[in-house]
């Protein structure tokens, strides 16, 4: 996308339409997208680009769904500041993406509408939760995509679709517009086919934003600064990582780490100690963050509403109907967890586990440039192949840690198993944004030799 | 027995805009037109502090007295409710802005403040029978959502019903006099609920009780006289006292059980994720602290100390700035600091009392209270006629000088005119100046008032004693 924009190569007209076309001709298999408005941008460099937003994402007098019953038909107010910002760059917005309910989940198969299928294998899924923007840029409809990612939701479906997933890190990146799922943790980003890509759109939807107050002002230059070398650099790989990996995975992980030495890259074995505990805490702060997020669907001023014969029936059956499964758990999950009686126990313990983990993790920065390791243990599942909870959250064990820590992490290919892509995952230190994807823009150049 | 009271007030803050997002405050404003995505609870909506909330919460906690804290924080309350949005409402629970200060009570009791909190208030409802539960049909006004508030819970240092009332009208009176609330408990910009309970001869406590919807300070004192003898009576009867919350009737002026602690909401706080700590800098808080103005406490001293006025005019005077104001423009007019005082409490504010009425300065303005002040003192027209012609400029605004001109109300004074009149009253009660010569002095008063009663009031009595004396006397 980069080169056409330098070059000039792109005829608005020709490349939007062109997006349109494709959506209609392909989108009948892939089911990515949940509604497909056009929504013009201002003039600018991506003037001519089509792209498409999660449908978690506001876009006023367009559907935002959240692949929910309960927002089916609810049409936006307003705008989402990051939304906004690409359109002021002119691009043009043609597809709205299918989503786990509320971003709940990591297949696409918590939608309440339909599961989006993987573009490379229609049977098996795109990861999610931000799984139909992935498919849409893996099958080509678009050049460049947003998701969200609380506990890898940009990463995990980049990883399965063989894409650049970038999660800035927290606070970077304006959250006003985008639906909350959990605030602590939530955060846009970009899915494209390579680094250069993601840095331009990370550049461009970097920023404070006085509508969000957890936004703050970080002058980084990505484009200009990706492309230097990483010599001398020094990688860490967490044992806990690799410990019980997966034998074809291992082997794709460890030939990138012969290509990052062959770089002149130093790289040693760590421990993170307290990395064992992310899953937990994140089942934990997440469900209760969203418990209370959720709680404004509530079928008075918007979204479904189901009558009642009192309020509280109101509630209820407003809630019954307008949940899927995966939801209505985690708001249980998080609604327990924070009652007086079990608060202490699990979500103040929780967060002082968090701090524990941001400073460890933050320990390993002083010595090193990096955190690397595999995105996923595994290339993308088939539909309908996990079926208890638990299996299904261990997916996002290696991308949990970084949003509990607020860090920027990115995903790229690092290897095929068979036909099937596997992404390796690089994290920094918070606002070192330009130095991950510096690393991760040179692993491309070398791979893709 | 004895009772023992703690209060939680809840006032809105006078900022232009809303605690949360740059939606205008406005209380006649139609209803949800002063709304956005963020005080409707849009999906994706987030909150942005308004500082000016943050300088009020300041301003009050300093002039109550209380420990500013430089690092406080959000945190989300959980509960459902139609006109609360969110589904959860943005306060400071686990650390809050301000705590440990206190008022002091007339009695000379220091009442302690606990804590003094931010926080947002919920939407209005109104429905189509007395509440939520039978009501088939409810309207929601979400103009108030977001309003700011401050909420203040005392210690329970108040033992009578009547301290309980005075501790919220100091509060009113400082909050009114640092501009941060209006004060107004009828319009529900000043809310109390006050916990109760009452400990027996035997040193036996009862449970804690919690009356809710007191919306006048006189209520305050009425609410919790009801539920202590209520109380009270349980105890003596043996009866159990339920830990509940109850609501208090201004109707049938008895308090009604709303709900029992039991059935009480667990509201799972936990700190907002959606704004950072507040931090504010000592700087500022030093700003705050020399912008503060003169509060009613110190300025009563200064008015006993500086103008020799009594304690009980000089509490009424300090306790609304309005009301101080006027005051000392009389005394920079040249009125006798006592003769204003005096003038002001006794026969100015009656006039609004009459009325409950707020004080006014435009009603009778500094200018008029010279006047009459003046006259009076110079017996140009009686005390008596000076408060009528206050009454009628309260009233309908007109110059003084022509209600004393229409009305004729200047003072006889001029022996000339007055010595025929004392002569034929005189003449007319022989059997009473017998007394006087018989040495019954006091008769004089006899005499004046018949004088009076002539002139229709319009003798200055004080001239009228002197000649009536004389003609006794045989002097004249």
């Amino acid at each position: 996308m980069i080169e056409k924009i330098k070059n000039h190569t792109i005829s608005y007209d020709e490349s939007v339409e062109n997006a349109i076309n494709k959506i209609k001709k392909i989108d009948p298999k892939i089911k990515a997208c949940i509604s497909t408005p056009v929504v013009n941008g201002k003039d600018g460099m991506l003037k001519g680009i089509p792209f498409a937003v999660k449908d978690n994402m506001e876009v006023v007098g367009t559907r935002t769904t959240c692949a929910s019953k309960i927002l089916e038909n609810y049409v936006s107010p307003y705008t989402a500041t990051a939304v906004q910002k690409i359109l002021d760059k002119g691009a043009t917005l043609v597809a709205k993406t299918n989503m786990d309910e509320f971003a709940m989940g990591a297949s696409t198969e918590y939608s309440a509408f339909f599961t989006t299928k993987n573009p490379l294998d229609p049977e098996r899924v795109p990861g999610g939760s931000s799984g139909g923007s992935a498919a849409a840029v893996a099958s080509g409809m678009v050049p460049f995509a947003l998701g969200s990612d609380t506990g890898g939701s940009i990463r995990q479906p980049a990883s399965f679709c063989g894409l650049v997933g970038y999660k800035p890190t927290y606070g970077l990146v304006s959250r006003y517009g985008l639906v909350a799922f959990a605030s602590s943790l939530d955060q846009i980003g970009p899915i494209t086919q390579n680094v250069r890509d993601a840095a331009l759109i990370g550049e461009i939807i970097f920023g404070r934003d006085p509508k969000d107050s957890t936004t703050v002002e970080k002058n980084l230059s990505l484009l200009k600064e990706i492309e230097n070398s990483i010599k001398n650099f020094k990688f860490a790989v967490p044992k806990e990582f690799v410990r019980d990996l997966n034998p074809d995975v291992k082997k794709i992980f460890e030939e990138s780490i012969d290509r990052f030495k062959k770089m002149d890259v130093k790289i040693e074995e760590v421990s993170i100690p307290s990395l064992k505990y992310s899953v937990a805490v994140y089942y934990i702060i997440a469900p209760a963050e969203a418990s209370s997020n959720l709680a404004r669907y509530d079928g008075i001023r918007y979204g479904l509403s189901v009558e009642g014969k009192s309020i509280d029936e109101v509630y209820m059956k407003t809630k019954d109907e307008g949940f899927g499964r995966e939801v209505k758990r985690r708001i249980m999950i998080g609604t327990f967890t924070l009652s007086a009686t079990y608060y202490d126990a699990y979500f103040d313990k929780a967060q002082r586990t968090r701090a524990k983990i941001v400073d460890e993790m933050n320990k390993i920065f002083d010595s090193y440039d990096a955190i690397i390791g595999p995105t996923t243990p595994n290339v993308a599942f088939k539909i309908g192949q996990l079926s208890s909870p638990l299996e299904y959250y261990l997916q996002d064990i290696y991308t949990i840690p970084a949003n509990l820590a607020g860090l920027p992490a990115v995903s790229l290919p690092m290897g095929k198993i068979g036909n099937m892509p596997v992404g390796l995952q690089i994290m920094c230190k918070r606002f070192e944004d330009d130095k991950m994807l510096r690393i991760a823009r040179n692993y491309e150049k070398v791979s893709q030799r | 027995m004895k009772s023992v009271i703690g209060l939680e007030i809840h006032a809105q803050l006078l900022t232009e805009t809303k605690a949360f997002c740059s939606c205008k405050i406005d209380v006649n404003a139609r209803p949800n037109t002063n709304i956005c995505p963020v005080c409707t609870g849009q999906p994706g909506a987030l909150p942005v502090l308004n500082e000016k909330v943050v300088e009020f919460a300041i301003r009050s906690g300093l002039a109550l007295n209380c420990k500013i804290h430089q690092r406080s924080s959000f945190d989300r309350k959980n509960y459902f409710y139609p006109d609360l949005p969110k589904g959860y409402q943005i306060t400071q629970y686990f650390h809050p802005i301000a705590t440990e200060g206190y008022i002091n009570l007339d009695n000379g009791k220091k009442v302690r403040i606990r804590r003094i909190h931010i926080e947002e208030d919920a939407g209005k409802m109104i429905h189509s029978t007395e509440n939520i539960t039978e009501s088939k049909e409810s309207l929601i006004d979400f103009n108030r959502c977001g309003v700011p508030l401050i909420e203040i819970v005392t210690e329970p240092d108040m033992e009578a019903p009547l301290e309980a009332k005075e501790f919220m009208e100091k509060l009113r009176d400082i909050l009114r006099t640092i501009d941060v609330c209006s004060g107004n408990m009828e319009e529900g910009a000043l809310r109390c609920d006050a916990n109760v309970s009452v400990i027996d001869d035997n040193g036996r406590s009862s449970s804690r009780v919690e009356v809710k919807n007191i919306n006048s300070f006189r209520y305050v004192q009425y609410a919790l006289e009801y539920e202590i003898d209520r109380i009270s009576q349980s105890l003596k009867e043996g009866k159990d006292v339920k830990h509940e919350t109850r609501g208090w009737d201004f109707v049938t002026r008895t308090t009604v059980s709303l709900r029992s602690k039991e059935e009480e909401n667990d509201y799972r706080y936990f700190p907002e994720p959606d704004l950072p700590v507040l931090e504010v800098s000592n700087d500022l808080i030093e700003k705050i602290k020399n912008t503060l103005p003169e509060l009613p406490d110190q300025k009563a001293e200064r008015y006993v100390k500086t103008f020799g006025i009594s304690d009980y005019n000089a509490k009424i005077l300090s306790r609304d700035r309005l009301l101080s104001t006027y005051f000392e423009s009389t005394i920079s007019a040249g009125v006798d600091p006592k003769d204003g005082a005096n003038w002001i409490v006794n026969d100015l504010l009656g006039l609004f009392n009459a009325d409950s009425a707020e004080f006014d300065p435009k009603k009778v303005p500094v200018d008029t209270l010279k006047i009459l002040v003046d006259y009076t003192n110079s017996s140009k027209i009686s005390r008596l006629s000076a408060k009528e012609v206050m009454s009628e400029v309260y009233k309908s605004g007109r110059n003084p000088d022509d209600i004393i001109k229409e009305r004729n109300l200047i003072q006889v004074s001029d022996e000339k005119s007055l010595i025929p009149v004392i002569k034929k009253v005189i003449e007319g009660n022989p059997a009473v100046v017998d007394q006087y010569r018989k040495g019954k002095t006091s008769v004089i008063g006899f005499f004046v008032g018949n004088v009076m009663k002539e002139t229709k009031g319009k003798a200055d009595p004080k001239v009228v004693g002197e000649l009536v004396k004389k003609a006794l006397d045989g002097k004249i």
